[in-house]
């Protein structure tokens, strides 16, 4: 950082990354309809319309019924898969496990798109369930990157012990592999649910006449009116999303250190 | 540190000869498939009770696979291990009445130690106060004493050594089987634990079985020592038989250090054979000196570095004598190692002299005598 033109490169990219999202709680906050400068006054009017507001009530259950369950469902296939992945060895592992993270670089309009036509096709209705069935997929590579850094940080030999110490398979696993996987599987859960909270294309493809929160925010930023309502809800989600994610790191590295591993890698 | 108690449970080391005692482990020609790896070759072996047994080999001669065979991790493709009389056959490890200390402790990071030396006591019926009683005994057995309530990823090295230990022994197997215990530990600290480790196995009286590919570590520890090069046993002996007569050149070369010089065999009969060593002369040696393992035909003495000694001026060997030249001089403080090119040999030979108060170390170059004698020799051919 000796040379003031990378210091200004810095600078401006960190503006034109985060000056958008400082501009959420400004004009969440602003006592005007019109998204501009210069600012009016103070008000909670915009929150509080967003609490009274019925549609936006529903669309946030069921975004927290998507997210929760994609939370838990992707989850459950990231044990499995990272399980798989950093203890055996089989025949095709690597195709296998190339294909399981393909979602993560698959074009999600692709995806949507092509889960549309199948479920159409096959006869089932869209419901929550549909973009839960989505989510999932999109949800899974990021936990199976997130569980495969606990359970191949976990020295294979703390099992053997424990099964030569006289315990079975399945109290070996709850009483030494899971308190040790657990902040994995604390801070998998977290990032799952955050992607699916915010996740608009798959919901906005699967979700049928269910209103989800990207997608009702997406609908009304039409009527001008409710642009500063949008707003505060928008300051909501980004301070959700980063209270989460900072979870999420927080197990991930405790889990590290736990097992006395290296950290090789995470999102903060 | 490990206080010897006077009363020990079990008093079969060192009071019944090794070959009066009943066997504890039996390999009977098991061998190991890893795909189309054959990893155990038709291991053949018996282990007595009390025995501290070794497996020492180079890394990927199956030694570690053989331990764990008897641990039940691994499975074998054929043959037969029993333990105690009984075939271990679809017995799973967890129900096998041996236990394990691992090359890396696989101490349980978020327990305590005393909860890890407890662990497996988790399924006895004896009462927690009891329970607490044996933990305290086994840590106060490694040296430990006082140390339950820490946590145990907190330790040293050494102190996750002697918790694997004590959490192996705590729930008094037939069998303690080490894998590379040793390994990860500074010299220092190793050593002391060697002689920890020999007094603990008189104490309890449990057969020990310990991989290691250190010889050094396995003369030092052992009753027997199974060498192994790649799934097979090549030799099994007690660590003097092993170092004095090694059955074949590729033992003597990977115990300790070795000299080999190319020899012809002139003739035998009556139990002796007569040999003819370019730099030593014609010789002699018995047939109980000649190594049963095949050397491809060709003919080689090979004796160790402290079996032959540098003449100084006005001294007479105890045998024979051969001149040479001092081509290169380490010196060690307590030893010093000469390499002394012997007359009419190209490659010179290691010796090893202990260094003496008054007497001066050689420079190279020097001409010198090489106090030898026959029956030091180990003729392989």
């Amino acid at each position: 950082m000796k040379l003031p033109s990378l210091r200004i490169y810095a600078l401006a990219y960190l503006l034109f990354l985060y000056a958008p999202i400082l501009l959420l709680p400004i004009f969440a906050f602003n006592d005007g309809t019109i998204i501009a400068f210069p600012l009016k006054g103070f008000t909670l009017e915009w929150f509080g319309q967003m609490f009274a507001n019925d549609t936006l009530r529903r669309a946030v259950g069921n975004s927290l019924i998507i997210a929760g369950s994609t939370a838990v469902f992707a989850t459950v296939l990231g044990i499995f898969a990272a399980r798989a992945g950093s203890r055996f060895r089989f025949p095709g592992k690597g195709p296998i496990m190339g294909l399981i993270m393909l979602p993560l670089v698959l074009p999600e309009i692709m995806v949507g798109g092509s889960l549309l036509l199948v479920l159409l096709s096959v006869g089932i209705e869209l419901s929550v369930f549909t973009v839960i069935l989505g989510h999932v997929l999109i949800a899974t590579p990021y936990t199976i990157a997130i569980l495969n850094t606990a359970f191949s940080s976990l020295d294979v030999s703390l099992e053997e012990a424990a099964y030569d110490l006289g315990e079975g398979k399945w109290s070996t696993f709850r009483l030494i592999t899971l308190p040790l996987v657990l902040p994995g599987i604390i801070s998998s859960m977290l990032i799952a649910f955050t992607i699916s909270l915010d996740e608009f294309i798959i919901a906005f493809f699967l979700a049928g006449n269910e209103p989800t929160l990207p997608t009702y925010i997406f609908s009304q930023l039409r009527f001008p009116k409710q642009i500063p309502m949008i707003m505060a809800l928008g300051t909501c989600l980004v301070a959700l999303s980063i209270i989460l994610l900072t979870i999420a790191e927080y197990f991930r590295r405790r889990g590290i250190a736990k097992t006395g591993g290296k950290d090789t890698g995470g999102f903060l | 540190m490990i206080d010897v108690k006077p009363a020990p449970r079990n008093v079969i080391a060192a009071k019944v000869p090794l070959d009066q005692r009943k066997t504890m482990i039996e390999f009977q020609d098991v061998h190991k498939y890893y795909g189309d790896y054959h990893a155990l070759r038709g291991i053949t072996a018996t282990i007595r009770e009390g025995e501290f047994f070794s497996l020492l080999g180079p890394s990927g001669c199956g030694k570690t696979t053989l331990l764990r065979t008897i641990a039940g991790f691994e499975g074998i493709s054929s043959g037969a291990v029993l333990i105690d009389g009984n075939s271990m056959e679809n017995v799973p490890a967890n129900k096998r009445p041996t236990n394990m200390v691992f090359q890396s402790y696989a101490i349980f990071p978020h327990l305590t130690v005393a909860q890890n030396v407890g662990f497996g006591l988790r399924r006895d019926p004896r009462s927690k106060a009891e329970k607490d009683k044996l933990v305290e005994e086994s840590l106060e057995m490694v040296g430990l004493k006082g140390y339950g309530a820490r946590a145990a990823h907190a330790l040293s090295g050494g102190q996750r050594q002697r918790v694997a230990l004590a959490r192996a022994l705590i729930l008094k197997p037939k069998v303690l089987l080490l894998d590379e215990p040793l390994s990860a530990l500074d010299k220092k600290i190793r050593e002391q634990m060697q002689v920890e480790l020999i007094k603990l196995q008189r104490e309890v009286g449990i057969t020990f079985v310990l991989v290691t590919h250190d010889q050094e570590e396995a003369l030092v520890m052992s009753d027997r020592i199974a060498v192994m090069f790649e799934g097979e046993i090549a030799q099994l002996a007690d660590p003097e038989t092993l170092y004095r007569r090694p059955n074949s050149r590729r033992v003597a070369d990977f115990i300790g250090v070795m000299n080999f010089l190319p020899a012809r065999v002139l003739g035998e009969g009556n139990g002796h054979i007569q040999l003819d060593v370019p730099g030593l002369g014609p010789l002699d040696v018995t047939e109980e000196q000649a190594s049963a393992a095949p050397n491809g035909g060709e003919a080689a003495v090979g004796f160790r570095p402290e079996t032959l000694t540098l003449l100084y001026d006005g001294q007479t060997p105890l045998d024979r004598e051969a001149p040479g030249t001092i081509d290169e001089v380490v010196y060690y403080g307590d030893m010093t190692y000469y390499d002394v090119k012997l007359d009419g040999v190209e490659k010179p030979v290691r010796i090893s002299m202990r260094n003496v108060f008054g007497r001066p170390v050689l420079d190279v170059g020097t001409r010198t005598r090489v106090a030898w004698s026959p029956g030091a020799l180990v003729l392989f051919r």
